[in-house]
């Protein structure tokens, strides 16, 4: 029964399920594609159906999920403190998306209640406001771009990381010398998230074990004892 | 340990068996209840790999596909060992406190 041959198609049908198929499993990484497409290709032609041209949709549905799957995965040889700061960094973008909508959504709120205690403080708020929801998407493909970079082992993207802490930090501390607007307890909170996400993936960026595999070149050698 | 992964364990502790020799080794081992795809195969094939619990044991050209044979590694033997030893046991409690209660409902 595991010796089962391709079942009997056309070549016509053959040759369009496995583009299909190949289709699907161009969403797979490419290292993963590397090593076990042909394979996986194998399998998926063997369990096909007779007369069938096309991927089923449980089939296509279960590859995608797999896909998906693969690519939230450590690729190999990754330490831990990598796969968690490429999370992270896009846990970050997720929350600064949360962020972006929360302020769409309480813009007339926040104005209203500034307008009921200090109508001359009503533009500033305003353009406070617009300035965060312009602000925020550039934040976002910032925080998507470092983990895609930190996750495809890009050695610069550790400064990126750095130099991004420093803006954020740098944000803040302007954020609190500056006089609190009505909403400022929630903007502060959404701020220190944002703020120890980054300073956690800085950290484990730099650790050794990142080191190790930003820069295995320049690890430094275990000389023999005696 | 997920139900599909154990039944792939499983599959592989009787001798080395590639990808669609999994499959229907696992659909006979669940009687036809578990039907893997090849997407949830190969995600599972990837993390046991990973975790050191299966290994290659070789590589054929069949039909001009490539067809990949797995094996238990040891640390695959002990896991599955452990699992099976575990489920047996919540098992054998779950079935013998059917029958107490069975004697009790008849006394």
């Amino acid at each position: 029964m595991s010796d089962r041959d391709e079942p009997a198609l056309s070549m016509s049908e053959s040759a369009s399920l496995e583009r299909g198929y190949r289709r699907l499993l161009a969403c797979y990484p490419r290292w993963f594609r590397q090593e076990n497409e042909e394979e996986v290709l194998a399998v998926l032609m063997t369990c096909a159906q007779e007369d069938q041209a096309r991927p089923s949709f449980e089939a296509a549905a279960d590859l995608l999920k797999g896909a998906a799957r693969m690519r939230l995965r450590p690729r190999p040889g990754q330490p831990r403190t990598v796969s968690a700061a490429v999370r992270l960094l896009y846990l970050g973008a997720l929350a600064e998306l949360g962020a972006l909508l929360t302020i769409i959504a309480s813009a007339g709120t926040v104005k209203a209640a500034v307008a009921h205690g200090d109508p001359a403080g009503v533009p500033g708020a305003s353009g406070r406001i617009l300035v965060d929801e312009i602000l925020a998407p550039v934040v976002i493909v910032v925080w998507l771009c470092l983990g895609w970079a930190i996750g495809r082992r890009r050695d610069a993207a550790r400064i990126g990381v750095t130099a991004f802490f420093g803006l954020i930090t740098m944000t803040m501390l302007a954020a609190l010398s500056a006089d609190s607007p009505v909403y400022a307890t929630a903007d502060f909170a959404a701020g220190m998230v944002l703020w120890l996400i980054s300073l956690a993936s800085m950290v484990l960026v730099f650790t050794p074990a990142s080191n190790r595999y930003f820069r295995p070149e320049s690890a430094p050698m275990v000389s023999p004892a005696g | 340990m997920q139900e599909a992964t154990f039944l792939i364990l499983t599959a592989l502790a009787a001798g080395t068996q590639h990808g669609y020799g999994i499959i229907s080794d696992v659909a006979d081992i669940s009687g036809g209840r578990v039907k893997l795809l090849a997407g949830t195969l190969y995600t599972a094939l990837e993390r046991l790999r990973t975790d050191g619990l299966i290994g290659v044991d070789r590589e054929e050209i069949v039909d001009n596909r490539l067809r990949r044979y797995y094996r238990l590694t040891p640390a695959g033997e002990e896991r599955l060992a452990a699992e099976a030893a575990r489920l047996h046991s919540h098992a054998t409690a779950a079935l013998r406190r059917l029958n107490l209660n069975l004697a009790g409902g008849v006394a």
